[in-house]
């Protein structure tokens, strides 16, 4: 196994299902027609798109015409955020997120702030939970927007959007959920819970990359202006040509999420719990987040260890420091400084991320390199860094 | 597709630092910067730096950088400790120009070796 590339990054990114890649490749054949074109070749296209919106409506328990495809999570963030923060600007310009989102969201705030919009950055508690009460006690009256992941990219901490929701829907605030992580993992009853936004991208649930889509509730006062221009496509809120056989992958894959959610949360938690036995009597060992979060990803700091070197001594086996879209950066993840972590706390941090084709042997055997690893690297440092 | 950080010669020498270890007895530097702690340890003989072993808490460009100077000053004059640079090492490893401060704290560490030869001389 050692010479063998051990994935555990399945939190950047999943493989497609073989299911998957075969729509795909029926749809990128026989539909090939603009779904826009009203000729019989294009009313195929538009059917395809159609069967793919009512499988992922399926999986979020909403109706087909509530969703924006886009090419991914960081559109369908920046679609919600800027679109709706835009789209309320004249009833007031205070919008509230969490310092611990993700670069998609908290780098559209950053440019409304420089808009104009009053922005409150919202702190977590130190296992990166967002109390309802430290939420509602940031919102004013001026308040229009509020953005807070489902599950944390870096933690796998979920965040109680069902009372979070529920109070900015008493005060008539747009509430935009971040599920890139959430969606075809856990379970989303989106008829249930008070989202007026959910963001979603394919390729984290066995999906293809490229596609996403933006969920815009049906209810009045919750509309997004478009970020892009250039036609009148889905509704004018996202111009554009679908790309139909991605969409139609997508579709797929939030079938296959559907009918499978709970083997998969179940599968996970049984690797997530033998990796977390495997390497948690590491002296100076520390998890990074709920305990009771998503059992897709296991966050866990080391004392006295540089964590860009024990990333490689990790190898074969790949898994992230900080978050993935962060790893070129030479900097403590900033989702962990946010959670009280040290700078030395932070920058040692590995995210481990389990998947569907992840087998027991897989992680037992990570569990032993960590091990390894780390002996090894605090054998390497002078008396003075113990 | 990200390109690879590191070269096989940081792999190799990352992988299997033939120098770690330290000298019991030995003269010895430490220095702790740039998130780099480094303890260098030798000894001479006939003016010549007999053994050279290395402890490093660092990054691996950092951990192969150490693991190469101790390799290319093995034998070398203990006078030449003093006027040590590690250009060649930046250039053949290579090291990414942003590390370039770490690395540096390697040159200070041989070079404070040196002096502590001279000063016992």
């Amino acid at each position: 196994m050692s010479d063998e590339i051990i994935y555990l990054d399945y939190a950047a990114s999943t493989p497609v299902d073989p299911q998957v890649y075969e729509r795909m490749r029926e749809v990128g054949q026989a539909a090939y027609a603009n779904p826009s074109s009203t000729h019989a070749a294009g009313r195929l296209t538009h059917a395809v798109i159609a069967r793919a919106a009512e499988q992922l409506g399926g999986l979020l328990n909403v109706a087909p015409e509530t969703l924006i495809w886009t090419s991914g999570a960081t559109e369908s963030d920046n679609l919600a955020i800027a679109g709706a923060a835009r789209y309320r600007a004249h009833r007031g310009k205070h919008i509230v997120t969490m310092k611990t989102e993700h670069k998609a969201v908290t780098d559209v705030f950053e440019t409304l702030d420089k808009e104009g919009f009053d922005v409150t950055w919202v702190d977590a508690d130190s296992r990166g939970l967002l109390a309802p009460d430290v939420f509602a006690a940031a919102l004013r009256d001026d308040t229009q927007f509020a953005s807070i992941m489902f599950v944390n990219n870096e933690t796998g901490v979920i965040q109680d959007v069902d009372a979070l929701g529920a109070i900015c829907r008493e005060r008539d605030i747009l509430f935009h959920v971040d599920g890139a992580q959430a969606v075809g993992k856990v379970p989303i009853d989106l008829a249930a819970l008070p989202v007026d936004l959910l963001s979603l991208t394919g390729h984290k649930f066995y999906g293809p990359k490229g596609i996403g889509a933006l969920y815009i509730g049906d209810r009045p006062g919750c509309h997004v202006e478009p970020i892009l221009f250039g036609g009148g496509q889905q509704r004018r809120i996202r111009p554009g040509t679908l790309p139909t056989d991605l969409i139609a992958g997508l579709g797929m894959a939030a079938e296959i999420a559907t009918g499978r959610m709970d083997d998969d949360l179940a599968h996970l938690s049984q690797l997530r719990k033998a990796l977390w036995n495997g390497i948690r009597e590491i002296d100076g060992i520390s998890l990074n987040g709920d305990p009771e979060g998503f059992p897709g990803i296991l966050n866990v700091s080391i004392e006295d260890i540089e964590g860009e070197s024990l990333l490689l001594a990790l190898e074969p086996i790949c898994a992230a420091t900080g978050s993935a879209c962060n790893s070129k950066i030479q900097e403590p993840s900033y989702v962990l400084r946010a959670l009280g972590r040290t700078d030395m706390q932070a920058q040692s941090a590995i995210r481990f991320s389990v998947g569907r084709p992840t087998t027991m042997d897989e992680v037992e055997f990570a569990a032993g390199r960590y091990r390894d690893a780390v002996a090894r690297l605090r054998q390497l440092a002078p008396e003075e860094a113990a | 597709m990200s390109a690879d950080p590191y070269s096989a010669t940081v792999r190799e020498l990352f992988a299997a630092p033939a120098h770690a270890g330290d000298i019991p007895g030995g003269e010895s530097a430490y220095i702790a910067d740039q998130d780099v702690r480094l303890r260098l340890f030798a000894t001479e003989a006939g003016g010549k730096i007999e053994a050279l072993r290395f402890r490093v808490w660092g990054c691996p460009h950092v951990i192969a950088a150490a693991e190469a100077v101790c390799a290319a000053l093995e034998g070398r004059p203990v006078a030449d400790l003093q006027n040590y640079t590690v250009a060649d090492v930046m250039q053949n490893l290579p090291v990414p120009v942003e590390k370039t401060g770490r690395i540096l704290v390697i040159e200070d560490a041989v070079r404070s070796l040196g002096q502590r030869f001279r000063d016992r001389t």
